[in-house]
């Protein structure tokens, strides 16, 4: 193990990316453990925006955009492997099925919306049309959705597809701006978005087509994640990580990791893969 | 390594401004930890995304890591805006383009450097008419078309004063007005 890297101890944590590092900070319940935060990896020359994370075999994946490519690595202090380096322009938003075992990630240059094996075969583009700005992009296994969002400032918007790109549809497209940041909560079955340009954090039951606004004056939220009540999202005005009570509505925490530079992508590191119907587990 | 016994066990980290580096054990590489702000690699000598320049220079003279200087026609939300060497802008926006996204592309006209103006670059839309060159082509500040003989207009869309019949191809005819009953 290298020295500047260090080896996630067992629990759930927050999974972040900063200046060239994938970064963690355990979470003890849902406060930040913020002077236990450290280095998960450290890629030097690599600009890291998405980040996800596979429950099963504990790894994390990323996108990076100097030299475009899709990597993985053991949360263990695992060694990065390559698994995608052909054909990305601008890899962003990066999710992961771990059922089955697929990731899907979106390119901000090509326009569209790819997946592919967890080894990176099996490679497919599933959306290809009407994406302008296309960034996050979220799963929800059990039930075999997909969410991305569109942060076009002519027309943003948050869609919906089955994993294979059929039955596509826009959920919001009314009161958003600059939707950078989205996750799936699947125990609460909440979607939940950040929104730059609105400075809005809000949610909704995708089969119900509710909307709740969760909290406003947001500063400049990049990336979210979600873990039981809370929200965990990133911001490039503070380079900070803050936690966001949903049922409080409000700020409870912020942790500001000592390099001052944007944070990109965060995802939840759950200490087990997320209970609840799990079709490949009753086969 | 502090444990080999000899003076020179602990050097300074080569970082610039003495910031902290780390030592891979299986291959002795020293990695930069803390680089100072805007700049990030193992030696500290990439820019940060949203940066470009050549800190340590690498390339060239050293050149520090400043913003990307794109106009203001790249967006604020967007990654990768530049190169971060050259600082060539990758992501021009509102038909501009350029290192620097400093002039308007081809088939459109304008200002791309007027930081007021709601749209900097217009399309060329030269009348397909009363143009002798192509539709979209024309100069790139004024927008002004290439006309047929008489013919008049940014777009070349009407006949000069005097003249009229805007033929395709052709041009404007003069008006053969009679000097005694025309009033002008």
């Amino acid at each position: 193990p290298r020295p500047d890297v260090h080896p996630l101890p067992p629990g759930t944590h927050l999974l972040y990316a900063q200046s060239g590092r994938i970064e963690h900070v355990p979470l003890e319940g849902y406060e930040m453990k913020k002077d236990a935060g450290k280095a998960v990896l450290h890629l030097p020359e690599k600009v890291i925006i998405g980040v996800a994370y596979d429950c099963v075999e504990k790894m994390v994946y990323w996108t990076e955009i100097t030299s475009p490519s899709i990597s993985k690595a053991s949360i263990q202090a695992g060694e990065p492997t390559a698994v995608i380096t052909s054909d990305l322009d601008s890899p962003e938003g990066i999710a992961i099925d771990h059922l089955s075992r697929t990731m899907f990630w979106t390119d901000s240059v090509k326009d569209h919306i790819e997946v592919a094996s967890l080894d990176g075969s099996q490679r497919r583009v599933i959306i290809d049309t009407d994406l302008v700005n296309p960034r996050a992009i979220v799963t929800d296994p059990p039930n075999g959705n997909l969410y991305w969002a569109d942060w076009n400032r002519e027309a943003p918007k948050i869609e919906t597809s089955h994993m294979d790109g059929s039955n596509r549809r826009v959920l919001v497209k009314d009161d958003l701006s600059l939707p950078n940041g989205l996750t799936y909560d699947s125990q609460s079955s909440l979607l939940c978005w950040a929104d730059a340009g609105t400075h809005k954090l809000e949610c909704t039951h995708p089969s119900h087509g509710d909307r709740r606004k969760v909290i406003e004056g947001l500063q400049y939220p990049f990336g979210i994640t979600s873990f039981g009540k809370n929200i965990y999202y990133t911001d490039w005005r503070r380079d900070a990580v803050v936690a966001v009570d949903r049922h409080a509505g409000k700020e409870s925490d912020m942790y500001q990791p000592q390099k001052k530079t944007k944070i990109y992508g965060i995802a939840t590191a759950y200490a087990q893969c997320p209970a609840g119907q799990n079709y490949c587990a009753v086969n | 390594n502090a444990l080999i016994g000899t003076p020179a066990d602990c050097q300074h980290c080569p970082c610039p401004d003495r910031t902290s580096c780390a030592e891979i054990a299986q291959t002795g590489q020293v990695v930069c930890t803390n680089c100072p702000a805007g700049q990030t690699g193992i030696r500290c000598q990439m820019c940060e995304d949203g940066y470009y320049g050549d800190p340590l220079g690498q390339s060239g003279s050293a050149r520090p890591c400043v913003r990307c200087d794109c106009n203001g026609n790249v967006d604020l939300n967007a990654l990768g805006v530049c190169d971060h060497l050259t600082g060539r802008c990758l992501k021009c926006l509102g038909h501009t383009e350029g290192e620097h996204c400093e002039r308007c592309q081809r088939g459109f006209y304008g200002d791309a450097l007027n930081q007021t103006a709601v749209q900097k670059c217009k399309a060329c839309s030269c009348s397909p008419g009363g143009t002798s060159g192509y539709v979209n082509e024309c100069h790139p500040h004024t927008g002004n078309c290439l006309c047929l003989g008489h013919v008049t207009g940014r777009d070349c869309s009407y006949c000069e004063m005097g003249f009229f019949n805007l033929q395709p191809g052709v041009g404007c005819e003069r008006c053969r007005c009679s000097p005694i009953g025309s009033a002008s």
